[in-house]
């Protein structure tokens, strides 16, 4: 354990005292082991009490002390600030983003609440199966299936650095549909997969594949693998939104020519809104980069062609 | 050096100038290129959401090809990196899931084996040629030019199945340019989403991130971006005055393939490398070079 200091760099906003907000600098001396929370623990007790930011268990269970720290949605407490010296040279640390900031470090979290709630994110009881008057066990087989999502400690991570979020307010984001996810698949749950033609409307296909979700949870629910999963079920259950019809558009061209034909996918998902982009398709043909309407088969198509019967075959079982 | 190329469908339609100016690098730095031919689109991330089995199977049919003929796969796109990393990942840890695509790939007398990698070109250029022997190959360094980053999200996430550098703190695109006699430009974005994936679904809000991302880029005093991914730079070249407009502000930003930032400073003609195939012009930055 070597004793060394470490320069962290805290945004401060007090409504009552500050016109905007600003950074201040403190130097805190640290050990291998100390974690972000405690650097903060040590400035509000040594250096500066007015320093405000929320806590409580201290164990990465309560999801709490959530703050972005060098730019990244993580939990204080499990995060180690000698790592973060290693990575960047100092811990700058900032409230969360896509909520509205309060104070310092603390975010009114009622907007990922309401996020939440559009998910309906309880458990509608089914109470014909057999001993449902009593506790409702769940083989192990079934908990593997919603375990990791029903890890979610709601510590608001993924939706401040959720990319669409930034830009989409209608995207419920991803803790609100890994919870939905939870509870389809959930066989305790009387809705189940009834719950899915709602989710077009909370934004089920605005999400982009960022990862960053993936990468900030804390608990490791993987948000957007739980967002793929719902996306393949709404596919099944005849989505006809743009998202859905780009899916289709993507696998038609596969099966056809084992490629992407981006002349058909274009059209196929964007019907005849393709217009708004006809100065741009002959731009293309000037510079010689126009996709070929009806581009010739990959050799060997054969082979793919019997893997998709073999997998719709899969799917269907 | 030798591999199984995996250009992806882009490469192959609407970004030839992609696929030209990696065929000439190869051949610049004696980098043999197989192509697989008669591989299939790796599904982007998109066919997975039809059909996730389906996905699975294709790319291990992919994997089992490079695997016959004993090679590696050298990808040029990072979505196929990213897609096909996931889904070999996926298969190097689910026993169940490697069983049932073997017996899939079995009905047309394949086996994916688990033994191939997958590296994009990004990768193959730090760890298999060597930066050290690519800047003695360096006749026109990037000298004075400021150039921005566009690492995107399927190359770097999820850490996990990539296996290659921090998402956070990623350093090999910055070490790359560096190599060429360029200067890397930090900016805000470099490692977000480029808007490609929702282009078809919500063009506003695709518009809104390129813009930004791009903007961003413009603010930090870049002369160029430069991205390994080419979903990524339909996003911000071919889409950035679309972008550009519905953002109100002007950003004039040109965007160029990596491959095509290695063949100018390896000192290959611009034209040929397809320099003029973007839809922001890049004649000012080639003149100030």
């Amino acid at each position: 354990m070597t004793a060394q200091e470490a320069v962290f760099r805290i945004l401060r906003y007090n409504p009552e005292r500050d016109a905007s907000r600003r950074y201040e600098t403190y130097r805190v001396k640290i050990d291998n082991r100390m974690t972000v929370l405690d650097a903060l623990e040590d400035i509000k007790h040594e250096q500066d009490a007015s320093l405000s930011f929320r806590r409580s268990c201290r164990s990465g269970i309560c999801g709490s002390c959530a703050m972005k720290v060098n730019s990244l949605a993580k939990l204080a407490c499990k995060t180690r600030v000698v790592t973060e010296v290693e990575n960047h040279g100092e811990v700058l640390v900032e409230p969360m983003d896509n909520m509205p900031l309060i104070r310092d470090l603390v975010v009114d979290m009622n907007e990922f609440w309401r996020e939440i709630d559009r998910g309906t994110p309880w458990l509608e009881w089914d109470n014909t199966l057999e001993g449902s008057s009593k506790e409702n066990l769940l083989t192990n087989e079934q908990q593997q299936v919603s375990g990791r999502l029903a890890d979610c400690i709601m510590c608001g991570c993924c939706f401040s650095d959720c990319v669409s979020r930034i830009f989409d307010k209608n995207f419920a984001g991803p803790a609100s549909l890994a919870k939905v996810h939870r509870l389809v698949a959930d066989p305790r749950d009387k809705v189940g997969a009834n719950r899915v033609p709602a989710l077009v409307g909370l934004g089920l296909w605005a999400c982009t594949h960022c990862y960053f979700c993936w990468s900030q949870c804390p608990r490791d629910v993987r948000p957007v693998a739980a967002i793929s999963v719902l996306r393949a079920l709404s596919f099944k259950q005849g989505d006809e939104s743009h998202g859905a019809r780009h899916v289709n558009a993507f696998m038609n061209s596969i099966e056809r020519t084992g490629m992407l034909n981006e002349a058909t996918l274009y059209l196929r998902t964007m019907g005849w809104t393709t217009i708004r982009d006809f100065d741009l398709i002959l731009k293309m043909a000037v510079k010689g980069k126009a996709p070929l309407p009806f581009p010739r088969p990959v050799p060997k198509i054969d082979e793919i062609r019997s893997i998709f019967r073999l997998a719709h075959e899969v799917k269907e079982k | 050096m030798k591999y199984a190329y995996y250009p992806g469908c882009v490469a192959k339609s609407t970004a030839p100038e992609l696929y030209n100016s990696t065929a000439l690098i190869a051949q610049k730095l004696g980098i043999e290129l197989v192509e697989l031919t008669a591989a299939s689109c790796c599904g982007a991330g998109v066919t997975n959401e039809g059909n996730s089995f389906l996905n699975t199977v294709l790319n291990a049919r992919t994997f089992a090809m490079a695997e016959n003929m004993g090679l590696n796969i050298l990808t040029i796109c990072s979505t196929c990196q990213g897609v096909m990393r996931q889904v070999q990942w996926q298969l190097d840890n689910d026993p169940k899931l490697f069983g049932k695509t073997n017996e899939a790939l079995a009905e047309i007398n394949m086996k994916y084996q688990g033994r191939v990698k997958i590296k994009h070109l990004l990768w193959a250029l730090i760890e298999d040629y060597g930066l050290d022997k690519l800047v003695q190959q360096v006749v026109k360094p990037l000298k004075g030019l400021k150039i921005a980053p566009f690492y995107g999200c399927y190359i770097l996430r999820p850490v996990e199945a990539l296996q290659y550098e921090s998402h956070e703190k990623p350093t090999s695109f910055e070490r790359l340019i560096t190599a060429l006699g360029g200067e890397p430009v930090e900016y805000d974005g470099k490692t977000k989403c480029c808007g490609f994936p929702i282009l078809f679904v919500q063009r506003s809000t695709a518009f809104e991130m390129a813009s930004t991302y791009l903007n961003n880029a413009r603010q930090a005093k870049a002369d160029l971006m430069v991205t390994p991914c080419p979903l990524c730079h339909i996003s911000l070249d071919l889409y950035q005055k679309k972008a550009q407009s519905q953002a109100g502000f002007d950003i004039n930003l040109p965007v160029i393939h990596l491959s095509q930032m290695v063949g100018y400073a390896l000192g290959l003609e611009p034209e040929k490398l397809g320099f003029s195939k973007h839809m922001i012009s890049t004649a000012k930055v080639l003149r100030e070079l």
